[in-house]
């Protein structure tokens, strides 16, 4: 029988997130609005999925709405009922990548709205929900790596406006890593498909050049990507720091901190925050205070983040001491090679990172990375987050839990949810297999005392 | 009495029905017949199986082999559609042992951790994916196809120990070819009204030309094809099947269509239709040849794994059911298959513009809901009657 635990309101929240992801929030709700308002300030707005191509649209004059993001920002809010339910209204099944569901049903409420005006505002009749508030797309650039759900997501929302909207999609060569050669950042594998993409990035340029009547302004792009490199850099020093013991900020800090370095402008303001980000983390090694109240267990993140659950999860895992230190979509995604750019002709760079997001790789190359954060951090376990309608977070995770057990003798759990869909989230199978697993750890060391 | 005619046309079909529900046999007897030489697994939905054949290798399609998923449970996903979960069932449970190695060409992600499995559980076999680029419209499309088939041609070399000569490329594609002809021409005949095969007898014949050499499957097949007489279509209603893009739907799904009262006219399915529209040009150089194959595959019957603007399943579609006089659509999707869930909102849109009436249909890889089924079916029957003229 499983033991449903309730989490009840009053236990006290034992888990201390850094204080400067509010000033995180606060930019990137600023950004939002301006994205909501840029078709008033004459701006054309590009939408997109996959790697950050921001820089580029920065350049390139554009605005831009990341896919995903929105997504996320929905659910994160609880406000991507209205979204799913024009998408299930329009035939998408409930079992679709829930991201591309939610951004579907953004498309379709965006086209229902613009019957109202011509504002390029959607949903007049709807302001409140922020899913009928997305302008508009004059251009859609597709730029997934690994998963095929992402490409074939923009052609269809291509489709949904009616093969009106221009759209370019950048190719990924899967990184198989089959090669004798191949590696991470090596073999030919490696250098081959970097060419390519950047060849694609230079065709992007000259189309939205010639599409949007902008000229593209490389110097922009050099500065931007200058911010962005140095914004890069502190993030890692600052995912560095939090291997000490006990670890001062988790997993769920850089969570916050996913969405400046995704698709906010490369600018001044980027860089301070991640240096905020960093001394924080600085000062709390110097005074001693930890990302956990008492942390006793140490633990890794495999898989999309439940956006719905930020907060809940990260008070969760508190709760028990737990602090989830690193995972998958956070060291191993999102600039985090910074050393690749460089920032007098950073298209390889760019390029490189695009190949390099965490759903492009092979098991072998994921198997790799996995077992190098999971001794790194020294962690006691792995928890996977089987997120439900992602089929590319999931399809290795059996072989990864297999691979801890195997090579570092740690154990793992596997739990079901979303990154967009609260639906799919057991709390039931959350709560007593982290339960189990902790019961066993501690069984585990009280053999070896 | 029989004539001899029908004898062969019957054990034909026999031996072909036989390859197509137990390759394991197949591959068994091809190996005692071929000693020395490899065969190998090939994923679909766009590996040219022309290039292994030319090197002197068996390419065997793998098929969903309808086993219920047992220890490849711990491998992949519950969620997983059903045809990669069986894949990783083949590989933990040794049954992928059939082949000597795996080649991928498609992007499917599910399709991709299927395989990874398989590269991790059977290290004796040399597993490669080339992946031919899907997004048809990129300005480097045509060069990295080009790219790709070459590189695919020099795996495959090192993979069977054997160069393969131009003309050796050649005959495969002809034997290839003339195999899809065959199949196609008794595809067009069914879509122009001639019932005398059934949708399992032609599922048969197409899975077997999955697994078989071609000429071998040609030969039977021209017994099969010899040995029947057209039979004209009745006024049950005529039923176009769209879906299942890379693995058989169950038998059992097919035969309650005919019971309900309908016949299937024509189909899109990877058991049908989709495997052999396309042919290869034997006018052009071999390999170029392959390249305009593999570009050219969507525009003969749309992919959704597959990213074209110009090309549109919906339309296909229409005009697919225009040509065969098709009533109503049966959509058959593999519970969890995403190509097919973010195609079917445009397919359904443009069925109701049309109105044709149509029935969605989740097939599992185990247990399907088989009464409820044909009810929904009698329902999609009945309703089309309805929109027949009064008068005809
Ligand atoms: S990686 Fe996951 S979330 Fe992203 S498109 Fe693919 S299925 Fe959706
Ligand atoms: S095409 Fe559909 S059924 Fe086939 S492997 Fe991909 S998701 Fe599964």
């Amino acid at each position: 029988m499983t033991v449903t635990m309730p989490t009840t309101t009053t236990t006290p929240d034992r888990s201390r997130r850094l204080a400067v992801t509010r000033e995180g929030g606060r930019m990137i709700a600023e950004y939002w609005d301006e994205l909501f308002t840029a078709r008033e300030r004459g701006k054309q707005i590009v939408w997109y999925n996959g790697g950050a191509l921001n820089p580029i649209f920065q350049a390139a004059g554009l605005a831009w709405c990341h896919g995903e993001a929105f997504a996320a920002r929905l659910a994160a809010q609880q406000l991507e009922g209205p979204a799913q339910l024009a998408g299930a209204e329009y035939g998408y099944n409930a079992e679709l990548c829930s991201y591309s569901r939610t951004h579907l049903g953004c498309a379709v409420l965006t086209l229902q709205g613009d019957e109202g005006g011509s504002t390029g505002v959607v949903g007049m009749h709807d302001q409140a929900e922020l899913a009928s508030r997305l302008p508009r797309p004059d251009f859609f650039v597709n730029n997934y790596a690994g998963c095929s759900t992402g490409q074939q997501w923009d052609e269809i929302s291509y489709r949904v406006f009616d093969k009106e909207v221009p759209i370019f999609n950048i190719s990924h060569p899967f990184l198989w890593g089959n090669k004798p050669d191949a590696g991470y950042l090596a073999g030919e594998e490696w250098e081959s498909a970097s060419r390519y993409v950047r060849d694609q990035l230079v065709d992007l340029i000259a189309w939205l050049e010639e599409r949007s009547g902008n000229r593209f302004d490389w110097d922009l792009l050099r500065e931007s990507m200058t911010y962005i490199k140095r914004a890069a850099e502190l993030r890692r020093e600052g995912l560095e720091l939090c291997k000490a013991k006990p670890a001062p900020a988790t997993f769920w800090d850089w969570i916050s901190c996913v969405a400046p370095i995704n698709f906010l402008p490369g600018d001044q303001r980027l860089v301070d925050y991640f240096q905020a980000v960093k001394d924080e983390i600085q000062d709390r090694i110097d005074r001693g205070i930890s990302g956990v109240e008492n942390e006793r267990y140490r633990m890794y993140f495999d898989g999309i983040m439940n956006w719905n659950k930020l907060g809940f999860l990260s008070r969760k895992f508190a709760e028990h001491g737990v602090a989830v230190l690193a995972g998958r979509y956070i060291q191993n995604a999102f600039w985090q090679e910074p050393q690749l750019i460089d920032t007098d002709d950073p298209l390889l760079g760019m390029a490189q990172h695009y190949l390099l997001c965490p759903t492009n790789h092979g098991t072998k190359t994921l198997d790799y990375l996995t077992l190098r954060d999971c001794a790194e951090y020294d962690v006691d376990g792995i928890v996977f987050h089987s997120t439900r309608t992602c089929r590319a977070f999931t399809g290795p995770q059996r072989l990864l839990a297999r691979s801890a057990q195997n090579n570092l003798g740690i154990p793992s759990i596997f739990f079901e949810g979303d990154v967009a869909d609260a639906s799919f989230y057991k709390e039931e199978i959350l709560e007593s297999r982290l339960t189990a697993m902790l019961e066993a750890i501690d069984v585990k060391r009280a053999q070896a005392s | 009495m029989e004539s001899s005619d029908e004898t062969n046309g019957a054990a034909a079909l026999d031996t072909l029905r036989t390859a197509a529900r137990d390759p394991r046999g197949y591959v068994g007897r091809w190996r005692a017949e071929h000693p020395g030489r490899k065969v190998l697994g090939v994923l679909p939905m766009n590996f040219p199986r022309e290039l292994a054949h030319a090197a002197g290798v068996l390419p065997v399609i793998v098929a969903d082999d309808q086993q219920p998923v047992t220890e490849g449970r711990a491998f992949l996903p519950e969620f997983y559609c059903g045809f990669t979960r069986n894949l990783a069932d083949q590989a933990a449970t040794g049954r992928f042992d059939l082949y000597d190695g795996l080649f991928v060409a498609d992007h499917c992600i599910q399709l991709l951790g299927a395989t990874d499995i398989v590269r991790e559980l059977e290290p004796r076999a040399p597993v490669f994916l080339g992946q031919l680029i899907s997004s048809l419209n990129d300005i480097s499309a045509g060069a990295k196809i080009a790219e790709m088939v070459a590189t695919l041609r020099t795996e495959v070399e090192s993979f069977a120990g054997r160069t393969i000569t131009d003309d050796a490329l050649r005959a495969s594609i002809r034997s290839f070819n003339r195999d899809r002809a065959l199949m196609r021409r008794v595809f067009d005949a069914r879509a122009a009204g001639d019932t005398c095969f059934s949708p399992v007898e032609l599922q048969d014949v197409v899975a077997s030309a999955q697994a078989m050499d071609p000429d071998e499957h040609h030969r039977l097949l021209s017994a099969v094809v010899a040995a029947r007489e057209p039979r004209p279509r009745d006024d049950r209603i005529r039923v176009h099947l769209s879906g299942h893009l890379c693995h058989a739907p169950r038998r059992e799904l097919l035969e309650v269509i005919e019971e309900a009262g309908a016949v299937v006219v024509d189909d899109d399915l990877w058991t049908g239709r989709r495997y052999l529209q396309a042919m290869v040009d034997e006018s052009t150089p071999p390999l170029e040849a392959i390249g305009r194959w593999y570009a050219e595959r969507n525009v003969a019957v749309p992919c959704p794994t597959r990213v074209q603007h110009d090309v549109d399943w919906d339309r296909w579609l229409l005009d697919a059911a225009e040509r065969s006089g098709a009533e109503a659509v049966v959509h058959l999707m593999p519970k969890f298959c995403e190509p097919h869930m973010l195609y079917y909102p445009e397919l359904r849109r443009a069925l109701d513009t049309a109105g044709l009436p149509q029935l969605l249909v989740e097939t599992e890889h185990e247990g399907i809901p088989l009464e409820s089924f044909r009810t929904r079916l009698e329902a999609l029957v009945e309703r089309t009657h309805r929109n027949r003229p009064a008068y005809a």
